[in-house]
């Protein structure tokens, strides 16, 4: 089966936040949850100034550094995108330290970040934020037409910004989410060259090898794996916690207007 | 790629049933065999039963977009845009997103209401409709017999108003029924395109986007205004490549996308759109033909705007001569397909009807109105109305929903008594829809005569209507006042008798007729039933109606009777409208040449006033002009405000999904002025204005968007009614701040960008 893509066109987008509240409604979120935030991002000064909006949400990598530290495999990828259960998720806060783009957060103790409309999706909808932007800013469809669009709005936006380009095809092999990006998207803080931290990496050689190709057996030993795990842990997701590092809730003090 | 597999229940899928209507999700059962692979634990609500969808038009923000809602066993679970609907086409903003929240939120209005204490003190006992409907009723017909129909005012907010504002109001007889979409918002627009180009602009603003190759915006913040088809609209043309100039003192969100931004100072565009005119005209860039043809007065207005350069410009505006002169360049390469945009809030300064003349004669001079990429013609529906007698004064309330050329008649109508309007029209000011904050007064003074009862449906008084201190005064001296509302809003405290109104999703609605390139007719229809003790709109008006003597007018039994009816002179019926998705829609005659030898513009001449006989008659200027306006004492700023996407006006603050997105305003202060003041980002404040009024706390938003001489607030925060438990006494109100506004002397509009606050950082 071909493998699903998003695509993202800031430069289309104006940040009118009906993808926000598409996704918490139709995925019935809770109070404080949110899997896209709408970040404003200003550069220069009066009146010399660019602002942009940083989509803030899950880029689906294909290394997923989430996937790899989970020891329950409740992050897991499947059809290019980077899903999550939460009725398997430990709550041990691993991917919260491991993302790269800073993506996923505590909600209620469990892990939450976009799961790219896995029921929706496969009940033969489309994922709300695609279904209702206003500015078209948003597709999902498999990998190749998402390719081929991004690459034709970035052509097409170089009139207007010489520097427009596609964001996601070399990142951690390649994105699930492709980003038709106006400038650098340094301007909007976010890394050309996101790296897989070296926790990330030091999971990928402990923890999977154990889980290949193997069911249920597997399952409890993962399972086994992130209860020791989460108790030698504990104390250090707690830590980082006081200090800010990672979130206890999914929503952000950088919330602003736009 | 192997991975651990989890042994997840799939019984969320096989208790589902088929989904049906515009969500277009398969059947459950059918897709899990393809799909494979684990979901989101929790059930998705598309799964728990069969998918009920109804058609409706939304009502969280006034620009009506056509919705499909989805309901699962008797519960509204989510609103999705209608693609049959020219407004939506199948998309939604984020606020209409919110509307399941607006209606399952919990601090909704649930019983009729008598006030036991003191009013403002919100101390009310529960009663029976039939009690409450009985006592409004008493009163009403009190205030015929002591002071006439004339003495009852109707206010009207938001889609049900006109079974109040406009069908009450006419047929029980007062000419004072105003609504705040008229005179503390699109008066001015609406007045200048009439004696302009011979029409209002109407509720869609006709701009032929699909074709559009420049567009120019004076202070209009697409993307936080947050129409949804104008951010559509915008979205294509941009990506197309359409050029974008953004006129405002601060980088919106559709300025941080311009190609031209000129942060001007603020008061000053008329001064702009006068060098405009000037280098159009003395460049040779006008549509001469266009001009010769369908215009008169240019030979004036080139007069007229010679001295107007951009180096006098650029003195007053704190734009470059160059960036004006650049500008009108770029505007003019594109004509026609090049619109400076109407805009819809323009009661800014007091001197709006003239500004927004200056805007219509730059788009005249591009050769706009009827041609393809530029203005359309738009055209009314075809559909009879409700075969009533006729009314017992005419209605002049205007308001978003209204028909082109709401007042335009010299005579006023009379009420009963033998009364018109109370609002000063013909004395304070030229014209227009019955000005709203104009009858303030005369419930305090009774003069010109007294207003004793108010009908207030969906308005809030006091986070509406600038200097609240003076309305709180009118409501104290009110003799009845009744309030019909989904929420506690501020003034509820300040009613005889509450009635709480069903929400949209619960309720039937009259037809929307809607001008429009493909004029349409929309359906709106009840998702669920209402809520609590709680009553459509049409209901209350009707019950209202048989009580007070006006049978006549409500001669329908059941709102489906009163919608069949309608709907027979365009061969349909709610049935059929429901079978055909909600929507019918009509041809229009958009361009100049669908009108063949006559004109599309309804002025006397048939051409576009350049030069306005009307308004020298009147005693204004027959051309625009620049007029300074008063400028923020030291240590003040000017307070300019405006739209957050996710929020509408005052009213959904409370909306559980909404607050939880953006659930406090800020105030916007430049960084440098920041720096000066030592204030720092997110830090709260007071506001203080001009006259000692205050609000707060609120959180500044240290930024470089947008000049130092003014702040902006998004408005409608700032509440305080306790009802109220999500937005009290989060933010800043600006109508708290806005103790004065000026009177625009041609529309009656109510200038509120006259309001100066300083922030104060010690008393939070």
């Amino acid at each position: 089966m071909a493998e699903h893509a998003f695509l993202l066109d800031l430069g289309r987008c104006i940040g009118c936040q009906a993808c926000v509240v598409a996704c918490k409604t139709g995925n019935e979120l809770g109070e404080g949850q949110q899997y896209i935030q709408l970040i404003e991002k200003t550069q220069g000064e009066f009146p010399a100034i660019t602002t942009g909006w940083d989509n803030h949400r899950c880029f689906h990598c294909t290394d997923a550094s989430c996937v790899a530290v989970c020891p329950t495999g409740a992050l897991y990828k499947e059809d290019g995108l980077t899903r999550l259960d939460r009725d398997v998720c430990s709550g041990c806060a691993y991917c919260t330290q491991a993302c790269p783009y800073e993506i996923p957060v505590m909600y209620e103790g469990k892990a939450s970040k976009c799961d790219g409309c896995a029921a929706t999706t496969k009940a033969g909808g489309t994922p709300w934020c695609v279904e209702t932007c206003p500015s078209n800013a948003l597709m999902y469809g498999t990998r190749e037409e998402i390719q081929a669009e991004a690459h034709a709005r970035a052509e097409a936006l170089r009139a207007r910004y010489p520097n427009a380009h596609v964001y996601g095809e070399n990142q951690l092999d390649g994105l699930g989410m492709l980003v038709v990006m106006p400038d650098d998207p340094e301007k909007l803080d976010i890394p050309i060259d996101p790296k897989v931290p070296f926790m990330a990496a030091s999971w990928q050689t402990v923890v999977q090898p154990a889980a290949v190709g193997l069911t249920l057996g597997a399952a409890l030993i993962a399972g086994g794996a992130a209860v020791i795990a989460r108790y030698r842990h504990e104390q250090e997701v707690e830590e980082l916690e006081a200090q800010g590092v990672i979130g206890n809730g999914a929503s952000s003090s950088e919330q602003e207007e736009g | 790629m192997a991975r651990v597999k989890l042994d997840i229940t799939r019984r969320s899928f096989l208790k589902g049933g088929v989904a049906a209507g515009g969500l277009a999700l398969m059947s459950p059962t059918a897709s899990i065999g393809a799909a494979g692979g684990m979901l989101n634990a929790r059930d998705p609500w598309y799964l728990e039963g069969p998918i009920e969808t109804t058609y409706n038009v939304c009502d969280i923000c006034p620009w009506r977009c056509g919705v499909i809602v989805h309901s699962v066993n008797g519960v509204v679970r989510k609103i999705d845009g209608n693609p049959k609907d020219p407004k939506s086409r199948g998309k939604l903003c984020a606020r209409g997103q919110g509307g399941v929240s607006f209606m399952y939120d919990p601090d909704r209005l649930q019983s009729p209401m008598i006030r036991t204490g003191d009013r403002g003190s919100g101390q009310f006992k529960e009663v029976t409709w039939e009690e409450a409907l009985d006592y409004v009723a008493a009163a009403l017909l009190n205030i015929k017999d002591k002071y006439g129909q004339e003495s009852l005012a109707v206010f009207g907010h938001t889609s049900g108003d006109a079974w109040f504002a406009d069908h009450f109001a006419q047929a029980w007889g007062t000419p004072n029924a105003a609504k705040p979409s008229s005179s503390l918002c699109l008066s001015p627009r609406d007045e200048a395109a009439t004696l302009t180009y011979g029409s209002a602009v109407g509720g869609h603003e006709p701009v032929d986007w699909d074709g559009i190759e420049a567009m120019t915006l004076i202070g209009s913040h697409i993307g936080e205004d947050a129409r949804n088809t104008v951010m559509q609209d915008f979205a294509n043309a941009y990506a197309r490549g359409a050029k974008v100039i953004v006129v405002d003192p601060r980088q919106s969100s559709v300025a941080a996308k311009a190609d031209y931004w000129l942060p001007i100072k603020p008061g000053t565009d008329a001064a702009l759109m006068l060098a405009w005119m000037n280098v159009i005209i003395n460049e040779g860039l006008y549509d001469q033909d266009y001009v010769a043809e369908w215009t008169q007065g240019f030979d004036q207005l080139a007069a007229h705007v010679l001295e107007f350069t951009p180096d006098w410009a650029a003195g007053i505006t704190d734009l470059s001569a160059a960036q004006i002169r650049e500008t009108a360049q770029v505007m003019a390469a594109s004509r026609p397909r090049s619109v400076v945009i109407p805009g819809r809030h323009t009661t800014w300064y007091g001197n709006d009807s003239q500004r927004m003349r200056s805007t219509y004669l730059v788009n005249a001079l591009l050769g706009v109105y009827g041609r393809e990429g530029g203005m359309y013609i738009n055209k009314s529906v075809y559909l009879d109305s409700y075969p009533y007698p006729p009314y017992t004064v005419t209605g002049s309330s205007g308001g978003c929903s209204a028909e082109p050329g709401a007042e335009t008649e010299s005579a006023l109508p009379l009420g009963p008594t033998g009364k018109a309007r109370a609002d000063g029209v013909r004395e304070d000011f030229m014209r227009g829809a019955t000005a709203l904050q104009e009858l303030i007064d005369p419930m305090i003074s009774g003069d010109p005569y007294p207003i004793k009862g108010l009908m207030v449906y969906g308005t809030n008084l006091l986070n509406s209507v600038p200097d609240r201190e003076r309305t709180i005064e009118a409501l104290k001296a009110l003799e009845f006042v009744v309030a019909i509302d989904v929420l506690p809003q501020e003034h509820i405290a300040w009613a005889d008798v509450v009635l709480p109104e069903a929400t949209y999703l619960e309720r039937y609605e009259d037809l929307w007729t809607v001008p429009h390139k493909t004029p349409y007719i929309a359906l709106r229809e009840p998702a669920a039933e209402p809520l609590y003790d709680t009553k459509p709109g049409w209901w209350i008006s009707r019950e209202l109606g048989m009580r007070v003597g006006l049978e006549e007018f409500y001669k329908w039994e059941t709102i489906e009777e009163y919608l069949d009816k309608r709907l027979v002179s365009v061969g349909s019926s709610i049935e059929k409208m429901r079978a055909e998705g909600g929507i019918i829609t009509q041809s229009g005659k958009p361009y100049l040449e669908d009108f063949g030898d006559s004109s599309p513009f309804h002025t006397a001449t048939g051409k576009i006033n350049l030069y306005s006989e009307e308004l020298a008659a009147a005693g204004h200027d027959p051309m625009p002009v620049y007029e300074a306006i008063e400028e923020p004492p030291t240590g003040y700023f000017r307070l300019l405000y405006g739209r957050h996407p996710v929020h509408t006006f005052a009213k959904t603050q409370n909306t559980p999904v909404l607050n939880d997105v953006y659930s406090e305003n800020v105030v916007w202060l430049n960084a440098s002025a920041a720096e000066q003041l030592g204030v720092d980002n997110e830090q709260y404040v007071m506001l203080e204005n001009q006259d000692g009024r205050r609000s707060g706390p609120v959180r500044v938003k240290v930024t470089q968007r947008i000049r130092n001489d003014a702040v902006f607030l998004v408005h409608g925060w700032g509440h305080d009614s306790p009802g109220l438990t999500r937005a009290a006494g989060r933010g800043a109100s600006d109508t708290q701040l806005q103790s004065r506004y000026k009177l625009d002397p041609i529309s009656g509009g109510a200038g509120m960008r006259v309001n100066f606050v300083k922030i104060d950082k010690e008393g939070v």
